[in-house]
């Protein structure tokens, strides 16, 4: 089929490469921003493993090509697919209006954004209110994105399940049709109505984001009564009805999608009157949470940090990513500036977006190439996002480059005991 | 007393004998100009005169009367630095707060303006960290509750004003809640304890002279609260974390224990009334931000400029002050209302109370003589739309005479924070503006203002021929309300110079609290001779005590 993807984000770059790579003739629409000046230079604005490479790929192909996203459509395109950003809902309705229409001319809309609920039950009639809507097919399909970001790409060739918010057979058979090679050893799809869809997404994140929320609340009461929160949640984890998943603390989750979803639905809730409380509390913790080195860090020092020097490993939101939208780091950043506090950052990746986020150089950032070079005399080192690299650092090394002997592992990586018994001071989150 | 000043007095009141006679509703009737004549605007505000009962020739006389007693040399020597607070032998410089950081003050040798914009800096510092959410707790968390913890001076000025200007506040991260703890009994205190938690709770401890009783019995129940919370062994660190001092004497701040980075001072010059200009106003800061109160002062400082340069027949404070003199001290009015409009001027009233009458409320003049005239009036009032149902009955019926001072914005609620609701909203001004029209109308003018009064029966009559000013602003905000205040500090000081006494001491406050230490002792029963007071005395204590057993 010839299928129109639109949109900058990650969802929208890993559905349009895993669709072409299966046949499909895919055209790339990206709104002008960063993220469309990359792709036009050849290169690929999300660093996921095994994007690049695919896009690259298909574009030798001649499956993937780049358009702009106010160029007409080919004359056999017959799936618009949006992966737009939260924002950009005028970019789906402009992309309506400009649709070739007739009474012969059928439309399949996907709907990969993240939304308001209902959305994508209003783009349906849009694409409806387009001349020849009495004859022709017209469907609008919700189908939420539940990419894991750090493995999108896996997320999307091996999905464990596809959520389709449809209204229509006619809708049902042409996803079920274009997402066939998805979908191969076990049906893994489940229909419902498109606000279904839309709402079922935001109920995953909002429950994801409520466990670990959960875990942190338990493990800064573990810190409290000296319990060690890592026994706690192996304990846990064992029972079938919990599940092992999302239940490890930490110093906050962040991630420009995961806390732009859990704050949708949120809004969603009280723009209808509801009261969202846990969910307010959950992003509340959440925010509290990302500053919990940061306290550590406070009392250790008995609330003076003037002039010290702190180390900070890991800025990106999560491992394997170079984005730093909403990652805990920042907030522990500016939280030493306000101290007084010369900060020393190392991170595999994140470190141009750092740079870009600090807007200049200053004296009390200091980016270092090197994960040992930004320890020498420093007072603390704070581990905050966990990159496979940092799991088993070549501690001696660490030791005799600190000033001050203190790790504050804000992922729970390293073993509290042995830290002990090899000279550091070690607090984790809910564990020292 | 010159014989120059009794002749001008012996005038003045001879013209008040003739002009008084006149009704305001037939001044109104005989002069279509009335009121162009009788109104001055400066900057941000109109100041309305025409329903006082002066004519233009009780304007002149005052003007004379202003003269023979030098008030032009006064003004220079206010603004001179000049010790004019001479019991206490110190200048009373609370202009110099608000001086432009370009504006040269020496006095003494000493660098004015620097000193007050180094405090300012101090200020501006500690304003940035706390609306970042950078200020922290013992434990680290993030400070979202400042409790001001001070009383009189280092209290309702940062009220009033933060109540005042709270559409202006500016947006934080996490919201900043500001809250005022002044009473010596705790009551505040004790009400926001009860809710507030200590890892989030700042406290500011204004005072002077740091020795007020009233605020450091608060600020030691403070300490203990959060010493409950935190452990005695965190002493330093709760100081450190949640305790700024703002006072005229940094070794008693030090001495109480508060770190040196969290001191702002300020000068012996400063009286405590005249204090929100200076570090006392940092909750005010902490409301609208460091802009704001920059803003503030800028109004307080083009109202200082204009008490200083125009001429008095368009000068608002020496109009406002010589209409005050004629209406105490020939007309015998001795109440004066301060009546708001506006609901956020609702501490306003007491806030002028404390101007007025801890500053005139003197019967001693500078030469020490006991004085010949009245000085300042009894001050009251409220917000008020809602005093037209509890007082004003008097104002129209009673038997009193009664001057009102109408204060009220042009316009409102066009603030973006108001956007939802600003319909709705607006049409409530609206009415709160034309009680306020409607109101100065009919105590001017009485029954003239009425279709047909005869066919009434008398308890449904109006006498009129009560005076008012109505201040009109544009809006309020930071500018205006600055220019607000310092005008009717300039007032006080001009009728100060008329009435020959020291505004600026408050020397009738001090023996209450000495008497107060030693009564303290004999409630707590480590004093028991109780008839060394009096029999009245003595019985209450008797009474209390037994109560205590």
């Amino acid at each position: 089929m010839f299928i129109d993807v639109y949109g900058d984000t990650l969802c929208a770059l890993v559905s349009a490469a895993a669709l072409a790579s299966t046949g499909h003739n895919v055209t790339m629409r990206v709104p002008k921003g960063p993220a469309a000046t990359t792709l036009a230079r050849g290169g690929c604005p999300f660093r996921e493993p095994g994007l690049a490479e695919m896009i690259a790929e298909q574009t030798t192909a001649g499956r993937f090509k780049l358009a702009r996203v106010d160029e007409p459509v080919h004359d056999k395109t017959t799936v618009i697919w949006l992966g737009l950003s939260p924002n950009d809902t005028h970019i789906a309705y402009d992309a309506i209006a400009a649709l070739p229409s007739g009474p012969e001319r059928s439309w399949l809309l996907v709907n990969q954004s993240t939304f308001q609920v209902g959305t994508t039950e209003a783009l349906q009639k849009a694409l409806r209110d387009l001349p020849g809507g009495e004859t022709a097919q017209r469907a609008a399909v919700a189908v939420p994105d539940l990419l894991n970001e750090g493995t999108a790409l896996q997320s999307f060739l091996q999905a464990s399940q596809w959520l389709v918010g449809c209204d229509s057979p006619w809708a049902q058979r042409m996803t079920s049709e274009i997402l066939r090679p998805f979908n191969r050893r076990i049906d893994r799809m489940m229909f419902m109505l498109p606000r279904e869809a839309e709402f079922t997404k935001l109920a995953i994140t909002g429950m994801l984001a409520t466990r670990l929320s959960f875990m942190n609340d338990m493990a800064n009461l573990a810190d409290m009564l000296d319990v060690d929160i890592e026994r706690v949640r192996r304990g846990m984890g064992a029972d079938k009805r919990i599940g092992d998943g999302y239940l490890y603390p930490g110093c906050g989750f962040g991630g420009l999608a995961f806390s732009r979803d859990v704050m949708s639905l949120a809004s969603t809730l009280q723009l209808s009157g509801i009261q969202a409380q846990l969910l307010d509390q959950v992003l509340r913790i959440n925010e509290r949470q990302k500053e919990s080195l940061f306290r550590k860090l406070w009392r250790y020092y008995a609330t003076d940090l003037q002039d010290r020097k702190v180390a900070i490993w890991g800025v990106a939101f999560k491992p394997e990513s170079a984005r730093i939208d909403n990652a805990p780091a920042l907030r522990l950043i500016e939280a030493l500036w306000a101290q007084g506090v010369q900060v020393h950052v190392h991170d595999p990746r994140a470190m141009p977006a750092l740079a870009e986020w600090a807007g200049g150089p200053r004296d009390d950032l200091i980016l270092h190439q090197d994960p040992y070079a930004a320890l020498v005399d420093a007072d603390a080192l704070m581990l905050v996002t966990e990159w496979k690299a940092y799991w088993s650092p070549d501690f001696a090394h660490m030791r005799a480059s600190m000033k001050h002997p203190l790790l504050l592992d804000g992922r729970n990586v390293w073993d509290p005991e042995y830290m002990k018994e090899i000279g550091f001071e070690y607090y984790g989150i809910g564990r020292r | 007393m010159t014989d120059a000043k009794k002749r001008q007095w012996d005038e003045l009141l001879s013209h008040g004998a003739t002009a008084s006679k006149q009704h305001l509703a037939e001044l109104f009737a005989a002069d279509p100009d009335r009121f162009s004549k009788m109104h001055r605007q400066f900057g941000p505000l109109l100041f309305d005169f025409s329903k006082q009962r002066v004519t233009e020739e009780t304007l002149a006389q005052l003007f004379e009367l202003a003269r023979t007693h030098e008030l032009s040399d006064w003004i220079a020597r206010l603004f001179a630095g000049e010790k004019v607070n001479d019991t206490e032998d110190r200048a009373a410089m609370h202009w110099a707060l608000r001086l432009p950081a370009e504006a040269r003050c020496e006095v003494d040798g000493q660098n004015i303006t620097a000193e007050v914009h180094k405090q300012l800096a101090r200020m501006e510092r500690i304003v940035a960290k706390i609306q970042a959410g950078q200020w922290r707790g013992a434990t680290g968390e993030v400070i979202t509750d400042v409790i001001n913890i001070g009383v009189g001076g280092s209290d309702l000025g940062p009220l009033m004003v933060t109540e005042a200007l709270a559409d202006f506040t500016t947006r934080t991260r996490q919201r900043l809640n500001i809250h005022f703890a002044s009473t010596i009994d705790g009551s505040q205190l004790s009400q926001l304890l009860r809710d507030k938690k200590p890892q989030t709770t700042l406290f500011i401890v204004s005072s002077k002279s740091f020795t007020t009783i009233d605020t450091l019995t608060n600020a030691a129940t403070a300490l203990q609260w959060l010493q409950r919370s935190f452990g005695r062994r965190a002493n330093a660190s709760v100081l450190h974390c949640h305790f700024i001092g703002v006072s005229a004497s940094p070794e008693k701040m030090t001495e109480w224990g508060i770190a040196e980075e969290n001191q702002i001072g300020f000068w012996g010059w400063v009286g405590g009334r005249y204090s929100m200009w200076s570090a006392i106003g940092l909750p005010i800061a902490l409301k609208i931000g460091m802009q704001g109160f920059r803003d503030f002062l800028a109004g307080a400082y083009d109202m200082d400029e204009h008490f200083k340069n125009a001429a008095w027949e368009d000068n608002l404070p020496v109009l406002m002050a010589m209409i005050g003199v004629w209406n105490t001290n020939v007309l015998d009015i001795n109440g004066l209302a301060i009546l708001p409009y506006d609901g956020r001027l609702k501490q306003l009233p007491l806030y002028l109370e404390q101007l007025e009458m801890e500053s005139n409320g003197k019967s001693v003049t500078r030469e020490g003589q006991p004085v010949e005239r009245a000085t300042c009036p009894i001050i009251w009032g409220d917000v008020g739309p809602n005093a037209q149902h509890a007082f004003y009955q008097l104002l129209h019926q009673g038997t009193e005479a009664v001057t009102c001072d109408f204060i009220v914005p042009a316009r409102r609620y066009h603030e973006s924070v108001h956007h939802d609701a600003a319909d709705e909203l607006i049409a409530q001004h609206q009415l709160a503006l034309a009680n306020c029209l409607a109101q100065s109308r009919l105590l001017a003018l009485g029954d003239a203002a009425l279709k047909d009064p005869e066919s009434q029966p008398l308890y449904m009559r109006y006498r009129g021929n009560q005076p008012s000013s109505t201040l009109l602003l544009d809006e309020l905000n930071p500018y205006s309300l600055g220019a607000l205040i310092a005008l009717y500090e300039h007032k006080v000081f001009v009728q100060s110079v008329i009435w020959g006494i020291n505004p600026f001491d408050q020397w009738g406050v001090e023996m209450g609290k000495r008497i107060a230490m030693s009564t303290l002792g004999k409630i707590r029963g480590e004093d028991n001779e109780l008839d060394d007071t009096d029999v009245s005395t003595a019985g209450l204590l008797r009474r209390i005590r037994a109560e205590w057993k």
